[in-house]
């Protein structure tokens, strides 16, 4: 295949401020303020176990009424009519869904080799689209998404909810305003101890239920769980990476899975700047968290709270070791190595307004429908993890570093 | 992973493991018993939440325990009044500004804890959170509160002073500084939602407790009637007061020694009693069975506010209940049981056994 092929010529007018924003409050404007009573109707397109929650935070906005459900597992419909209270109409192919009158917007939370299919079909129909993340397994998927939100003229937001997260958006504010110094390091890690395989009723519905195994279907943990750091990643530096370079394996589930069970993966931004990602599946002491590295402080991030810390000003940095007035070396002293264990300074939040960032995500994402305003986390949002997702995968199965350059190029 | 079979020395609460042991020791290769019996234990909810669950082989016997436990984070992410995430949270933050939308599990929760608000005519209320914290006992080893204290404490408690709307699914405080703790029924709900789980999994046989306050039998070991489990003496907790086997039913047990403090002699429990704002004196522990978790919580904690004479109404109200009460006489317990299904043993500190 043709590397070159992959190339694909995203205008830095067309990838938009979104990725590069220093983030003020995101919110989306209230410029024509639409009373919450008014409906907006959803159609869910992939109601498995994300699909299900997140059908729970969207009827925690006012207004909003699930009208079609589309699945192809028959137990998903009873469970998600028992999210939703009501006998919400049913559908077996995304396009009959499409075809339905009464819906305003589709949430696709399907598989990700399925998500340009049913983003595209979805905004051809006239619908904005809540797409999960990552945006699409190939590039080609990524891309076609992007140019059929544009033709059609259709909001699109992506499932990156850490973008609505209060804490996450004062993170970027404050290291944007040079609070930690220079940033040129970020260490993001999901460390999770178990096997990520779900139970399967009859060993038929064994790819279906657990299609994160298989590539066929899937980025592996690159995609459903690196992707929020690598968009993390991306918003803090204000760019997408140079080059990729990666590794993983199936190193402890040798059963069958296609995907790998660990990955450790290097992104190099522009300006010297590095993003480091590692996910383990058997060992969960790290957690998920991402640490943002500058000359003078460091913040952790994680998906209830964040943390500054700052480094201790060091006027002498070693002390001399002198022989009869002679200097012949420096001191060596673990103090300074040690890691440091004390407390930070947490963002403080006002009461309440913590919030859930999946909701926030719905509630934002709703009020962008309403308000006719661009999403924050837009399609180029999505386009910019989406093909990190996609290259560090291919950078780990090739053994190799992969420059973006050959494979995407932002004018 | 605390993932073993045959679990004895990790039983410190209600359940009996003898005919779990036996069930799991017959399940050897040779006899090529279709099931082992599997368990594991997480923190979750400020307990732990144990598991017993017979599967095929310890890789199913995972798969399973992953679902049991994301479903328990799932409904703690919703129900937590700790976490600042949390659509409780949510609710309790901005519900006195303005009705506060939620979606329709949450919703029906809400409704069902305020039915039992209703039915007990406030025993069981969930707007006890102010008096908890009034009392030390969220995020605290207890205090007892000032006469200011409580007399606001009080002046932003009470489930009438809650609106719930099902036409719009809104919740609504009438009175600012008023905040929902689902202590009293959110552990069950987890409980029955995880039953869901599993039985939707294919499990016929399980074990699930939170702590030691409620647990849920999924069907019965193979070949037993049902699962054993002891109901301590509140008095000595190393004693049974009596035994029971459930099968798809739940047992909940609220105890004047979970959470604690003493002060000059007095204890006082975690337990208010929402009508005088101030701890349940008189009760040392109260368990009722119930065909689901979610309600053997809510009449656990309520029967243990209203006392064995005047539960009678409430414990009919709901198909399948029995009740068995210890109540302090002077230091020394006297035992009222409601239909529970065995006699209570006569405990050297239990002095009287009355059945109602």
């Amino acid at each position: 295949m043709n590397r070159r092929s992959f190339v694909t010529a995203i205008s830095a007018g067309t990838l938009g401020t979104a990725i590069f924003a220093r983030a003020e409050k995101v919110f989306t404007q209230e410029k024509n303020p639409v009373a919450p009573s008014d409906q907006v109707r959803l159609g869910i397109i992939g109601a498995g176990s994300r699909g299900q929650e997140m059908i729970r935070h969207f009827l925690r906005v006012p207004g909003v009424h699930i009208a079609g459900l589309c699945d192809i597992y028959e137990p998903r419909f009873a469970a998600t009519r028992k999210i939703t209270g009501e006998e919400t109409p049913i559908y077996r192919d995304h396009r009959r869904l499409l075809e339905a009158r009464d819906l305003d917007a589709i949430v696709v939370a399907t598989p990700l080799n399925l998500h340009a299919e049913h983003v595209i079909t979805s905004v051809q129909s006239g619908r904005h689209v809540y797409g999960e993340k990552s945006l699409g397994l190939t590039l080609e998927h990524c891309n076609k998404i992007v140019e059929a939100a544009k033709q059609n003229g259709k909001h699109f937001q992506v499932g990156h909810q850490y973008r609505y997260a209060p804490w996450f958006q004062e993170v970027i504010q404050r290291v944007g305003k040079g609070e930690i110094g220079k940033v040129t390091h970020i260490y993001g890690y999901w460390h999770r101890n178990a096997s990520w395989r779900r139970p399967v009723p009859d060993p038929k519905f064994e790819r279906l239920i657990n299609w994160r195994l298989y590539k066929e279907y899937s980025g592996g943990l690159t995609a459903e769980l690196g992707s929020h750091h690598i968009d993390f990643a991306n918003w803090v530096f204000g760019a997408i990476p140079e080059s990729v370079t990666g590794s993983g394996g199936i190193d402890t589930y040798r059963d069958g899975r296609e995907t790998n069970d660990n990955v450790q993966i290097i992104f190099r931004y522009p300006g010297g700047r590095t993003f480091t990602f590692s996910s383990l599946t058997d060992n969960a002491k790290a957690g998920a968290a991402a640490w943002v590295y500058g000359k003078d402080g460091s913040v952790e991030v994680t998906m209830a709270d964040a943390i500054f810390y700052y480094e201790p000003k060091r006027s002498s940095p070693v002390s001399d070791v002198m022989e009869q007035g002679v200097r012949t070396g420096a001191t060596y002293s673990i103090k300074g190595e040690m890691p440091y264990r004390g407390p930070g300074t947490p963002v403080k939040l006002p009461e309440g307004a913590a919030g859930n960032p999946n909701f926030l995500a719905c509630k934002s994402f709703i009020e962008s429908l309403r308000n006719n305003a661009r999403p924050f986390a837009d399609e180029h949002v999505g386009w910019a993890s989406g093909v990190s997702v996609y290259l560090a995968n291919r950078a780990i199965e090739e053994g190799r570093r992969i420059m973006f350059a050959d494979h995407v190029r932002i004018k | 992973m605390n993932d073993n079979i045959c679990p004895w020395s990790r039983v410190n609460h209600l359940i009996i493991a003898a005919v779990i042991c036996f069930a799991a020791t017959s399940s050897s290769p040779a006899l090529a018993a279709p099931n082992q019996i599997f368990y594991e234990s997480r923190p979750a909810m400020g307990t732990s939440f144990d598991v017993y669950l017979y599967a095929p082989n310890r890789e199913r016997a995972s798969q399973l325990f992953e679902a049991a436990f994301d479903e328990i984070e799932r409904v703690e992410a919703a129900l937590s009044n700790y976490r600042p995430s949390s659509e409780l949270s949510r609710i309790n933050a901005s519900a006195a500004d303005a009705p506060v939308v939620t979606d329709p599990e949450v919703f029906a929760l809400l409704e069902r804890a305020f039915v039992y608000s209703q039915k007990s005519n406030g025993p069981f209320d969930v707007t006890v959170g102010k008096l908890m914290k009034a009392w030390g006992f969220f995020r605290g080893a207890g205090h007892y509160p000032s006469s200011e204290e409580l007399a606001r404490a009080r002046g932003q408690t009470g489930w009438q002073r809650v609106k719930l709307d099902q036409r719009t699914r809104s919740v609504f405080f009438l009175v600012r500084g008023i905040e929902i703790d689902l202590g009293g029924i959110g552990k069950g709900y987890a409980l029955d939602c995880v039953a869901r789980v599993l039985r939707e999994a294919g499990v016929t046989a399980a074990l699930i407790s939170s702590g030691s306050s409620s647990l849920y039998a999924i069907g019965a070991p193979p070949g037993k009637a049902g699962w054993p489990v002891r109901v301590p003496d509140p008095l000595d907790r190393t004693r049974t007061l009596s035994t029971i086997l459930l099968k798809d039913q739940s047992l909940s047990t609220s105890g004047n020694y979970e959470k604690f403090f003493q002060l000059n002699g007095q204890k006082y429990c975690h337990i208010i009693d929402p009508r005088t704002g101030r701890p349940v004196e008189g009760m040392l522990q109260t368990s009722v069975i119930a065909p689901e978790a979610t309600d053997s919580d809510a009449l656990s904690t309520a029967v243990f506010v209203m006392g064995p004479e005047h539960s009678a109404r409430l414990l009919d109200s709901v198909a399948g209940t029995s009740a068995i009460f210890v109540t302090d006489k002077k230091g020394m317990g006297r035992v009222v049981q409601v239909r529970w299904p065995n006699q209570a043993k006569n405990a050297a500190q239990l002095i009287k056994t009355e059945e109602r």
